[in-house]
């Protein structure tokens, strides 16, 4: 993984020494609140419902051993012993001091840990593929473009004042697991026809309150050519982005109001620019220098075929389900990837405690090659695992409760931190989530569900994102009550789907037996071994409204 | 809100007056708008010194492209930010520095927080109408924050991804 | 500045979060700013709430708390005198209890057994 050198250094210790200042100021009023608010925004500090909120960043999910023991240190000392890992791969914490904060700050400088962008109208964290480097048939590690944009869209003097805030995501698969297509921009990186790498670019993708697929912009840009791209897109988007109106102001609505076609053409009409100045053409140098940093770690050589693996799945039903479900093939013979799953059964979606950070520290250093990653759908993923150390892995993970075998199942759900939390919600999504668990907790009811995604947000800002949930719940308010709409058939992957809403929203009482009424519905109709999604696409929603409202 | 205005890094006063559309010009060193920077007709004459003010807009902006042809009349051009938010003049600075070759003053007009003049300046502006208890002794330090920068700007020629090479 | 007064509702607090450490607080009828619902002051009707808020808004009090409005309350004389601040809304009942799936957090994990 990416290592600062000296120049990185010295900018994240400018930020928290300039932060440490701006909160003196502000302290002692010599800033305003509104003027103050930016600033800390671009710090990531929110003001929440009970407390401050503060998200650091974990650039394209991508953490070390290290690095989870300063995060669980963080949890343990300035909150209250626990953080969440959010849709976007980055952590918060919900109970910081604004006066500690840039103490925090400073702790995460020691291990090359920063908040910075992490709010704000400006680019966010640089999401990618949580299986970067280690899943079979990757095009090239996703992570070096992502770092590459992570330090060039830092302080960015022109992009720091957008009309919003800018999400990025990379995908280098044939399958999207960065659901490219609902961001400001998503890169895919692939192959030409003669092999050379290209990065095809997705422009104006999105949730919130107007769901949009991004439309193809760029294909096949060259590598070199990218920031040139990626800067004429930036400078479309804060010239001719709205500012009258911030539920309009994302890039979706720019691309929507103004056409596809206008857009490219803007577009390239400053990417011709760009180039033919040549001054973002990044130096060969510098490009192998990064490549260099997502190089293979030390892998053995090892055989596929592990005699104590196998005896232990024989011999351990439980082990063997959670090889089935939580684990994928690896590209390195003898290695696996392992998903630790944060959606304990009835648990709060996305949580970790103190101890369980600390201990998945320790089982990334001893076992995993140092690494972990967060994935934007609020799990955790050890990237390299081999095959003859994962019934040890798995058994630690069970002293942790982080072994729970659900990846992909019906009880792994997103949730956002909805009205418990958030000063923007409008009902409370957790507890939806925790009973929706609880209703389909038998291990045997799950696999016999198989893959379905549900995913919960507590309002219309879709931070849990609803819209793309094979199963959506958005939590609305009903004259002062909590009610829930559903949508059915959304996915985020390369098939990338806009969830379709059911009809009239339900209550509390009444949300669960209505996902109970889809599910029953979906295994009554299902053909072979079709998965709900299949089934849905199949039968469309009439079926479902059929059986939900009669 | 009084406003002060600084031009490299020094306290000066300011020589020029904003001039409405409908009213007559005069040999002062004149601000006018976009519109009639455009079409009135008497400007291609004029020898006393012309400046430009650049209203960001909320919908749409103006097109600072269009302005390619007059830019060498123009002895300043002031960038307005109606609202610190709104940040579509450090677009327009850079376009206008480093697309177009604009080399008179650019000044930051309207609403310009003591925290955005560091990427003020790296966008190419080099005077600045800021809020009045802004000490002017603070304003070098604003420009510091940050000792370097990842991007190639103005008065960086080259960004750190950059730079890092052209010394080994 | 948020508002979450219910439309027509008779009476009204006043809350904000601390600037130094993001706490929830309410205004004290005594002019200050304290963390115990319970002790809120209310309101009875819009030139009451007017009358306090500009005193809350004031610099003598507003410069220690930020994000400060009005919200919406029962009439305490339907409630126990010991407890007589309830909130109108689901989001001010929770704001004033702490998350509802972590009773060890918030002020619910501080207040005394009942």
């Amino acid at each position: 993984m990416y290592r600062y050198d000296e120049f990185d250094h010295q900018m994240v210790q400018a930020r928290v020494d300039q932060f440490r200042e701006q909160v003196e100021r502000r302290l002692s009023g010599a800033l305003t609140e509104d003027a103050f608010k930016p600033l800390r925004l671009m710090n990531g500090v929110y003001l929440q419902l009970h407390a401050y909120m503060l998200r650091i960043a974990i650039p394209y999910g991508t953490v070390s051993s290290r690095q989870m023991r300063k995060l669980a240190h963080i949890a343990r000392e300035y909150d209250r012993g626990y953080g969440h890992f959010t849709t976007r791969q980055n952590i918060q914490f919900n109970w910081p001091e604004l006066v500690r904060i840039p103490d925090i700050l400073q702790e995460l400088a020691d291990v090359e840990m920063h908040a910075i962008q992490t709010s704000g109208n400006c680019i966010r964290n640089v999401t990618a593929d949580q299986y970067a480097g280690a899943i079979v048939d990757e095009i090239e590690d996703p992570r070096i473009l992502s770092e590459i944009i992570r330090q060039w869209s830092t302080f960015h003097p022109e992009f720091s004042f957008l009309p919003r805030k800018f999400k990025i995501a990379v995908s280098a698969h044939e399958q999207d697991r960065a659901a490219i297509r609902f961001h400001d921009i998503g890169i895919s990186i692939e192959r030409d026809p003669a092999g050379a790498i290209g990065y095809t670019v997705y422009v104006g993708g999105g949730l919130g309150r107007t769901p949009f697929i991004g439309k193809c912009i760029g294909t096949l840009i060259a590598p070199r050519d990218i920031l040139a791209y990626l800067e004429a897109v930036m400078r479309v988007y804060n010239r001719f982005g709205r500012r009258d109106n911030s539920y309009k102001a994302r890039i979706k609505i720019l691309v929507h109001e103004i056409g596809e076609e206008a857009m490219r053409q803007e577009v390239e009409a400053e990417f011709a620019k760009n180039k033919s100045r040549g001054h973002l053409a990044l130096p060969e140098a510098e490009q192998a220098r990064i490549t260099a940093y997502f190089a293979d770690p030390e892998f053995e050589d090892l055989a596929e075929d592990c005699a104590t693996f196998d005896d232990a799945r024989r011999d351990n039903a439980d082990f063997d389900h959670w090889v089935r479900q939580n684990t994928v093939p690896h590209k390195q013979s003898g290695y696996v990837i392992v998903n630790v799953s944060l959606k304990p059964i009835g648990g709060v979606p996305g949580d970790a405690t103190d101890v369980q950070m600390d201990g998945l520290a320790d089982i990334a250093e001893a076992y995993a090659l140092d690494e972990i990653r967060v994935t934007h759908e609020q799990n955790l993923v050890l990237p390299h695992v081999r095959k003859q150390d994962l019934y040890t892995v798995y058994q630690k993970l069970c002293d942790l409760d982080l072994a729970t075998s659900n990846l992909g199942l019906i009880t792994d759900q997103i949730a956002c931190p909805g009205l418990d939390y958030c000063n923007l919600a409008n009902a409370r999504s957790i507890p939806i989530a925790q009973q929706v668990s609880e209703r389909f907790a038998s291990r045997e009811r799950q696999d016999a569900i198989g893959k379905l995604s549900i995913k919960i947000s507590g309002c219309i800002n879709a931070c849990g994102h609803h819209h793309i949930g094979n199963i959506g719940i958005l939590g609305v308010d009903k004259k002062g009550t909590e009610n829930y709409q559903l949508t059915l058939g959304g996915r985020p992957d390369e098939q990338a789907a806009i969830g379709e809403i059911t009809g009239p929203a339900f209550t509390e009482d009444t949300v669960v037996d209505a996902i109970e009424t889809i599910v029953d519905t979906y295994l009554d109709l299902k053909i072979d071994q079709e998965n709900f999604i299949d089934t849905y696409r199949r039968v469309g929603m009439a079926p479902f409204k059929e059986r939900l409202y009669g | 809100m009084a406003k002060q205005l600084i031009k490299n890094g020094a306290l000066v006063s300011d020589e020029w007056t904003l001039v409405e559309d409908d009213a007559p010009l005069t040999e002062a060193p004149s601000i006018v708008s976009v519109n009639r920077l455009l079409h009135d007709d008497a400007l291609a004459e004029r020898n006393a010194p012309l400046a430009l003010i650049l209203r960001a807009g909320t919908k749409t902006g103006e097109d600072v492209y269009a302005l390619a042809p007059y830019l060498d009349r123009l002895t300043m051009i002031a960038i307005e930010f109606p609202v610190f938010r709104n940040g579509r003049g450090y677009s327009s600075a850079r376009i206008l520095r480093e697309e177009l070759g604009y080399q008179g003053e650019l000044r930051a007009e309207g609403e310009v927080l003591y925290d955005q003049l560091l990427f003020l300046s790296r966008c190419g502006f080099d005077s600045y109408h800021i809020d009045d208890t802004i000490d002017p002794a603070q304003f070098a330090k604003a420009l510091n924050t940050l000792p370097d920068a990842y991007q190639p700007s103005d008065t960086h020629n080259a960004g750190i991804l950059w730079r890092r090479h052209l010394s080994s | 500045m948020a508002q979450h007064a219910t439309k027509g509702a008779r009476f009204h607090a006043i809350t904000a979060n601390r600037l130094d450490n993001g706490e929830v607080v309410y205004f004290h009828a005594q002019k200050n700013w304290q963390s115990d619902i319970a002790r809120a002051a209310v309101l009875d009707g819009a030139d009451a709430l007017d009358a306090l808020m500009i005193e809350a808004l004031s610099s003598r009090f507003s410069q220690t708390v930020v994000d400060l409005y009005a919200f919406a309350v029962d009439d305490p004389a339907n409630h126990d005198a010991n407890a007589p601040v309830h909130p109108l809304s689901v989001r001010e009942i929770i704001r004033a209890a702490g998350p509802t799936i972590r009773l060890d957090l918030g002020k619910q994990a501080d207040a005394p057994r009942a």
